[in-house]
């Protein structure tokens, strides 16, 4: 009885408490967008998942032009670079030769949405400020970024006190299991431009290649018929899928939808097998699907629980001739 | 006589002996224990003390002994009467092997048996509880060592079948042919014949795995490619 009347106190208090984490979470990430793109800073983190560390290195500074510079460099194995210089952002791989492509966009482990409006995902996560920790050996806010359905995964940030800056990030189930996690090392925010950054802003990127991802004029013959709340299609096209193994390369029809945070691919492809049973892997807090069903090979692949995928997997239907999809922003049913 | 003993009670209560010399208090007890009426006294007393000191509890147990005494009696009267030398000849014939704690508790019981009947009851209770815990003891473990084995198994076949590790996801080159889980459990001693189609069977499970591996694989690379392409606004 006393026990249950704490617990209305308890919740009656939370209530009011949480419109004003609300808005201080906000104003920490908010902080954290504009110290993203307006700092020099020189940083180290590690990138766990699955039992595995992958170390980066990741310097950032705007020149005297007022130019963002910015580089991640992958330290462990082969070369993984990408090198920015505002909006050319060249990507250096093992597997294919540099090149470069103009956006706003990098796709680095730090998600770019942090960099960017935080309000955009408002709809879909709930942003709470939690409460002070030590990282890094410094004074950190805790901010969490809380998915307000299951089909998503939640995303804590440890933000520095003085600067704002990222200094630990964590992706976790709604169950609060660790999946992947982003621990920086080394923090260092300077007024001067470090000197691999005055590097990069005399070097020649390489060349900027031309994309095509608006196939206005193809029609698609699958559709997806459900996606959680706030996905929208950011492109789709159809191209070969490399499977590595000789002569395996099928066509595939591509789908990319994101919710802001989160992006999901979606391929579907015929196959000559009328099923597979659903097979699937996690790399970190990355789920890949896999299933044939009636001759139809589904793949999914995107930061969201095997639930999701499968649900999504298992929507897809043939693009009726009624409703074709619209190509260049694709407008999903959403149920 | 009997309220200048009720009065060298009430400060034995008070824990203050009556007299310089132990001797008397001493004789005082052994009394109080034959006397029901001191004894009850004793007590009272004490209640008092304890209502004085406000220490009584929430529900007041005026006469626990009584429940306790009751309570062995109880007890004494479940166990069979007999079963107390069959379990000591039977831990006797363990006994070598097992440990020593036993060996040095059976002589003890064994002497103690005969003097006081409440307490033969409680030890007879003791040994059967404990011969039957030991058999419990060991199938508990064995039972929980094999609950481990198989969550262990299926661990193992989890593991390699679904998750695949970042190493592998992130090799360019797939993987073929490596250990399959599935000859740990069934490399059982059958017959050659069984072993052959065994062997057959996990190469063709491995090269699924490895199949599927690629297919994994194959989306993850296209899927980090293509976010990368797809964020192309301008």
């Amino acid at each position: 009885m006393k026990f249950s009347a704490l617990l209305l106190l308890l919740l009656s208090v939370n209530v009011s408490a949480i419109a004003t984490d609300t808005e201080s979470a906000m104003l920490w990430l908010e902080q954290l967008s504009k110290s993203l793109r307006q700092l020099n800073f020189t940083t180290s983190f590690v990138v766990v998942k699955n039992n595995h560390a992958e170390p980066y290195h990741w310097l950032h500074g705007i020149s005297e032009d007022n130019q963002e510079l910015e580089i991640f460099s992958r330290l462990n194995g082969p070369r993984r670079d990408i090198l920015r210089q505002g909006d050319i952002i060249s990507y250096i791989e093992p597997e294919q030769e540099p090149y470069s492509i103009i956006s706003n966009n990098v796709k680095s482990p730090i998600p770019t949405i942090l960099r960017g409006d935080i309000s955009a995902i408002e709809e879909n996560y709930r942003f709470i400020s939690v409460g002070r920790s030590r990282v890094l050996g410094r004074v950190a806010q805790l901010v969490r970024i809380v998915a307000k359905d299951k089909y998503r995964y939640s995303y804590w940030l440890w933000l520095d006190k003085q600067t704002g800056l990222l200094l630990k990030m964590a992706i976790l189930t709604r169950q609060g299991l660790l999946l992947e996690q982003i621990q920086f090392t080394h923090l260092e925010v300077s007024e001067k431009l470090s000197e691999n950054l005055v590097q990069l802003q005399s070097s020649e990127l390489p060349a900027v290649i031309k994309l095509n991802n608006q196939q206005k004029n193809k029609t698609f013959s699958w559709q997806v018929d459900w996606l959680p709340q706030g996905f929208a299609m950011i492109k789709s096209n159809q191209h070969q899928l490399n499977n590595y193994h000789q002569g395996d390369d099928k066509a595939v029809e591509f789908m990319l939808f994101s919710d802001g945070l989160v992006e999901i691919s979606v391929y579907v492809s015929s196959s000559q097998e009328t099923f597979r049973a659903p097979e699937y892997a996690s790399d970190g807090a990355t789920m890949i699907f896999n299933h044939i069903i009636q001759g139809i090979e589904v793949g999914v692949v995107g930061a969201i629980p095997l639930a999701t995928a499968k649900k999504i997997a298992e929507s897809i239907v043939a693009v009726t001739k009624v409703k074709v999809i619209n190509n260049t922003q694709g407008v999903i049913r959403e149920q | 006589m009997s309220e200048i003993k009720s009065e060298s009670i009430s400060s034995l209560v008070d824990n203050y002996s009556p007299s310089t010399d132990g001797s008397v208090s001493a004789n005082l007890v052994d009394n109080m224990l034959k006397d029901e009426h001191l004894s009850s006294t004793w007590q009272t007393y004490h209640l008092i003390g304890d209502v004085l000191r406000d220490e009584v509890p929430q529900s007041l147990q005026l006469d626990l002994s009584k429940t306790i005494s009751a309570a062995i009696a109880l007890e004494a009267t479940i166990l069979s009467p007999n079963s107390s030398t069959q379990v000591f000849v039977q831990q006797d014939a363990k006994g070598n092997g097992s440990s020593s704690a036993d060996n040095v508790h059976l002589p003890a019981s064994s002497t103690v048996k005969n003097t006081h009947s409440v307490i033969d009851a409680i030890s007879r209770f003791k040994t059967k509880v404990s011969s039957f815990v030991k058999p419990m003891g060991q199938v508990a473990i064995a039972a929980s060592a094999a609950a481990l084995m198989i969550v262990g198994v299926q661990n193992n076949v989890a593991e390699n079948s679904f998750s695949v590790t970042p190493s592998q996801v992130v090799q360019t080159m797939p993987l073929i042919g490596y250990a399959n889980p599935v000859s740990f459990s069934l490399q059982s001693p059958q017959g050659e014949s069984n072993q052959q189609s065994q062997k057959i069977l996990n190469e063709q499970l491995a090269a699924e795995r490895a199949a599927q591996q690629r297919r994994l694989h194959a989306l993850l690379k296209d899927h980090n490619q293509q976010v990368k392409l797809g964020s192309n606004i301008k």
